[in-house]
C-alpha cells in the first residue's frame, strides 16, 4: 500500500525540510534547489518530493515564499521557539475549552492558588500513609481495618 | 401509560440521574465501574426517548394488527427517526471539528517537537506540561519543562497515565459524552455528566500511573507540575487535580463497584423492559 508508507515519509521529510529551513534563517530562506541539495547528501530524495513537500508546508502556513526569477524562495513563517511557544498555548488555553478537553488530554488541567495548596496538604497525607504502610508489619494491620 | 413512563424515564436518565451520580462521589474510588454506569444511564436515557413512540403504537391500535394502521407506524418510525438523526448529526459535528482540532495539532508537533526515541514527542518549551493526542495516529507529547522537572519515577507514572488514556480510547469515551450533551435539547443538558465522565477518566488513568510507579510518585508528579505553572484562578473548581489527589490518598473501592455495575445494568434493562411490556 503506496499510501501508507508514503504518508508518514511525507510528514518525517516535513520535519527535516523545515529544520534545514530554519537553519538558513529567516532572511536567508532557501529554494528547492537549494533545500534539495543539502538533503541529497545523507539520503535518497528526488526534486519534486523536496518541491511538493515545501508546497505543503506553505499550504500549512508554516513557511512563506517569494517569487525568485522563475523559482520560489521559501522562508520560515516562524522562528522553532515561537511556533513551539504557539502550540504549548494552543494545548493550555488557545481552542475552545469543551474542544480542547477533548481533543487533547491533559495530565494536568490547571489548578486556582487555593486547590495548589490543597493538593499540596493531599499530598503530605498520601506520603504519611505510604510510610505507615510500609513500617506496619504486612498484613496484619491493614487487614484489622477492613 | 407506559410511553408515558418512558418518556419520564428519559427524562429522569437525561437530566435527573447525573446530578444524583455526581452527588455520590463514592463511586470514583471505583472509576471503572462508574464509567460503565455513566455510559449505561446515558445509553438508557436515549434508548428510553427512542422507545416513547414505538410503545404508544398499541395504544393507538388497541388490539388490531399493526398491519392495518400503516399511517401509525409510519408516524412512529418518523419521531424515533428524528431522534437518531439527532444524534447521529451532533456526532458527526462533534467528531469533524475534535478530529480537525487533533490532526492540526498532531501535524505542527511533528515538525516542531523531538523524537524521543520511545516514540515520545519533547517541545522544547520551559512550562511543565504533559498530553497526549489521541486518535488513530496518536502522540503522547512532553515538555522539556517536564523532563526537567520531574524525576525518573515521577515522569514514568505520566508516561503511563497518558499512554493508559491512549490504549482504553478514553478520547471515544469523552466524545461520546460530548455528542449526547450536545443532542440533549440546551434546557435538559447537564453538565455535571462531562465534568464527573472527564474526572472519572482521568482517575482511571491516574490507576495506571499508580500500578506503574506508586501513588507517592504519582501524587508527587501532579503536585509538582502543579506548582511549576502558574495558578489559574480563572480554572476555578472545575479542575480535577485536587479530587484526583484526594483518590490517591483514599485509594481504590472495589466493593463500590458492584452497587455501580448494579446501576448500569438498571439504566440499560429498565427502557428495554417498559417497551417489551407496552408491546404485551
Amino acid at each position: 500500500m503506496p499510501h501508507s508508507t508514503s504518508a508518514p515519509r511525507l510528514g518525517d521529510l516535513e520535519r527535516v525540510v523545515m529544520e534545514r529551513l530554519w537553519e538558513a534563517g529567516h532572511t536567508d530562506g532557501a529554494t528547492v534547489r537549494e533545500v534539495f541539495e543539502i538533503l541529497e547528501r545523507d539520503r535518497e530524495i528526488a526534486y519534486t518530493t523536496v518541491m511538493t513537500v515545501l508546497d505543503r508546508l506553505a499550504k500549512k502556513e508554516l513557511v512563506t515564499r517569494v517569487r525568485e526569477g522563475r523559482a520560489w524562495r521559501y522562508f520560515p513563517a516562524d522562528s522553532r521557539e515561537a511556533l513551539t511557544a504557539q502550540t504549548m498555548r494552543r494545548t493550555l488555553d488557545d481552542m475552545e475549552v469543551t474542544d480542547r478537553r477533548a481533543a487533547l488530554l491533559h495530565f494536568f488541567d490547571g489548578a486556582s492558588s487555593e486547590e495548589i495548596a490543597d493538593i499540596k496538604a493531599v499530598l503530605a497525607e498520601v506520603e504519611a500513609k505510604a510510610e505507615e504502610r510500609a513500617s506496619s508489619p504486612r498484613g496484619l494491620r491493614g487487614r484489622l481495618r477492613r | 401509560m407506559l410511553p408515558l413512563v418512558l418518556a419520564g424515564l428519559a427524562v429522569a436518565l437525561v437530566w435527573v440521574a447525573p446530578g444524583l451520580l455526581a452527588r455520590q462521589p463514592r463511586f470514583r474510588r471505583a472509576p471503572r465501574a462508574a464509567l460503565l454506569a455513566w455510559q449505561a444511564v446515558s445509553l438508557g436515557g436515549v434508548l428510553a426517548a427512542l422507545f416513547v413512540a414505538p410503545a404508544a403504537l398499541p395504544l393507538f391500535a388497541g388490539a388490531d394488527d399493526l398491519r392495518q394502521h400503516p399511517a401509525l407506524v409510519v408516524v412512529a418510525a418518523c419521531v424515533s427517526a428524528a431522534l437518531i438523526v439527532r444524534v447521529l448529526v451532533s456526532g458527526h459535528r462533534v467528531g469533524t471539528r475534535i478530529r480537525a482540532a487533533r490532526a492540526r495539532h498532531r501535524e505542527i508537533v511533528d515538525i516542531v517537537a523531538e523524537h524521543d526515541r520511545d516514540g515520545l514527542r519533547v517541545l522544547q518549551h520551559p512550562t511543565a506540561t504533559a498530553y497526549c493526542i489521541p486518535g488513530r495516529s496518536s502522540r503522547v507529547v512532553l515538555s522539556q519543562g517536564v523532563l526537567d522537572t520531574l524525576p525518573e519515577e515521577q515522569l514514568a507514572a505520566v508516561v503511563a497515565h497518558e499512554k493508559a488514556h491512549l490504549r482504553a480510547r478514553h478520547d471515544l469515551l469523552l466524545e461520546f459524552f460530548t455528542v449526547l450533551h450536545e443532542s440533549v435539547p440546551s434546557a435538559l443538558r447537564s453538565h455535571r455528566a462531562l465534568t464527573e465522565v472527564r474526572l472519572l477518566v482521568e482517575a482511571l488513568a491516574d490507576r495506571a500511573a499508580v500500578r506503574r510507579s506508586g501513588e507517592v510518585a504519582t501524587a508527587r508528579a501532579l503536585v509538582a507540575i502543579a506548582q511549576s505553572r502558574y495558578p489559574d484562578e480563572a480554572m476555578g473548581a472545575g479542575t480535577s487535580a485536587p479530587v484526583r489527589m484526594q483518590l490517591l490518598a483514599l485509594g481504590p473501592h472495589p466493593r463500590l463497584a458492584a452497587t455501580a455495575y448494579a446501576i448500569a445494568a438498571v439504566a440499560f434493562a429498565a427502557p428495554l423492559a417498559l417497551l417489551v411490556a407496552a408491546w404485551s
